[in-house]
C-alpha cells in the first residue's frame, strides 16, 4: 500500500515535471527559452491555457522573429488571455479564452465580452472569433461588436460564420466595411428570425 | 420505308419484369457517394511580388462522426517549387505538412488537415523561405513577427 502511494507520488511528480518542461521550448531561440518558460509557468499557475502561448512562441521562432519580439508577443497574449477571463468569467473554457483574447487584441472592450456572455447560452468561441475577424477585415470595432451582440442571442454558430462571410463578400465587392457589416447583420437577423418562425433556413445569397 | 420505321418504333418493347429489381440491386451494391460542400468561388487576387499570383480556398471537405473536421487548404502559386502549410495545428513545423500539387502544371497546391474545434493561426511557406498569409481567410492580429498569418476557426457545433 505504501509502495503504491510512493509510486503514485513519483508518477505525479514526473508528470508535473514534464508539463513544466515542454519539449517544444527547445525549438526556441536560447535567449527566449527562459522568459517563455516563465510565462508558461505563470499561465499554468493562473489557470490560463499555455498552449496558445507556446504556439505564438513557435510561430515567431519559425518565422525568424527576434527573441525579444517573440517574448513580447507571448507576454501580450498572456495578458489578453487574463483580461478575457476577467471579462468572461473564471469558468470560461480555453477555446473561448483564446477567441476572447483575439477579440480584445482586435480592440473590443472587455464590456463587450461580458455582454456576450450574458446574451448567449451557447459557447462563445465562434462569436468572439467572428468579432475579431470582422475587425481584422476593416469593420470598425463598435460596428462589429454591435452586430455580433445583436446576433449572438439567437444565431447559431453557422449563422455567425455565414454573417462574417457575407461581410467579407460585400467588402470585396466594394462596400465599406461598416456598411457591409450593417447590411449583412440585417440579413442575418432576418434569416435567424425566419428560421425561428418556420423551422427552416431562408435561402441565402450565392 | 418511313412507315416501316414508324411501325417498328410503335411496336411495344418487351422488358423483363425483373429488370428494375436487378438495376436497384446493382445500385444498392455501389458505395454511397461522399457529399462535399461546393468550393468557394475563386477570387481574383493581386500579384504577390515576383513569386506568384496566390489565392487560396479553405474548403470543408468532410465531417467525421467526431468533432474533428477535415479542412482542405488550397494555394495557387504557379511558380512555387515547394509549399508547406504551417500553423498552430502542426507546432509551426514546416516539415510536417507539405502541400501537394493538385494539377500537373503545379499551379494549385493542396493539403488536408484534420482539425479539432478551435481557432488556429497558420500561413503558407513557399520555397522554404517566403511566408504568405491565406488571401481568402481572415488575418491574425499582428504579432510583429514580420509576416502576417491567417486564422481559421473550427466550430464545435
Amino acid at each position: 500500500m505504501r509502495v503504491t502511494a510512493l509510486l503514485l507520488v513519483a508518477l505525479a511528480t514526473r508528470a508535473a515535471a514534464q508539463q513544466q518542461t515542454d519539449p517544444r521550448i527547445a525549438r526556441l531561440d536560447t535567449a527566449a527559452r527562459a522568459p517563455i518558460a516563465a510565462l508558461l509557468d505563470s499561465a499554468r499557475a493562473a489557470g490560463l491555457p499555455p498552449e496558445p502561448l507556446i504556439q505564438r512562441a513557435l510561430e515567431g521562432t519559425t518565422k525568424g522573429a527576434p527573441p525579444d519580439r517573440v517574448v513580447a508577443a507571448v507576454r501580450r497574449l498572456a495578458d489578453d488571455l487574463g483580461r478575457a477571463r476577467d471579462a468572461l468569467g473564471a469558468s470560461t473554457e480555453a477555446l473561448e479564452l483564446e477567441a476572447g483574447a483575439a477579440a480584445l487584441r482586435a480592440g473590443a472592450a472587455p464590456a463587450v465580452l461580458a455582454q456576450l456572455r450574458r446574451a448567449r447560452r451557447q459557447p462563445l468561441m465562434v462569436p468572439l472569433a467572428v468579432l475579431a475577424d470582422l475587425v481584422a477585415s476593416g469593420v470598425p470595432v463598435d460596428s462589429a461588436a454591435a452586430a455580433v451582440l445583436v446576433l449572438a442571442g439567437s444565431a447559431h454558430d453557422a449563422d455567425l460564420v455565414e454573417f462574417r462571410r457575407a461581410v467579407e463578400r460585400d467588402i470585396a465587392l466594394g462596400a465599406s466595411p461598416a456598411t457591409a457589416a450593417t447590411g449583412a447583420a440585417r440579413e442575418s437577423i432576418l434569416d435567424v428570425n425566419s428560421s425561428a418562425r418556420t423551422g427552416s433556413a431562408r435561402p441565402r445569397r450565392p | 420505308m418511313f412507315e416501316r420505321i414508324v411501325a417498328h418504333l410503335r411496336a411495344p418493347v418487351h422488358i423483363d419484369p425483373a429488370f428494375g429489381e436487378r438495376v436497384m440491386a446493382e445500385i444498392a451494391t455501389l458505395p454511397t457517394p461522399t457529399r462535399a460542400r461546393p468550393a468557394a468561388a475563386w477570387r481574383r487576387l493581386a500579384p504577390l511580388a515576383a513569386l506568384a499570383v496566390a489565392a487560396s480556398v479553405l474548403l470543408l471537405i468532410a465531417r467525421p462522426a467526431s468533432s474533428t473536421r477535415k479542412l482542405q487548404f488550397v494555394l495557387v502559386a504557379p511558380q512555387a517549387a515547394t509549399v508547406s502549410l504551417v500553423g498552430d495545428f502542426n507546432d509551426w513545423d514546416a516539415a510536417r505538412t507539405p502541400m501537394r500539387p493538385l494539377r500537373a502544371d503545379g499551379a494549385v497546391w493542396s493539403a488536408v488537415v484534420p482539425l479539432a474545434p478551435g481557432r488556429y493561426h497558420y500561413a503558407f511557406l513557399v520555397n522554404g523561405s517566403r511566408w504568405l498569409p491565406d488571401p481568402a481567410a481572415p488575418r491574425a492580429s499582428d504579432d510583429g513577427f514580420g509576416t502576417p498569418s491567417s486564422v481559421v476557426t473550427v466550430s464545435g457545433t
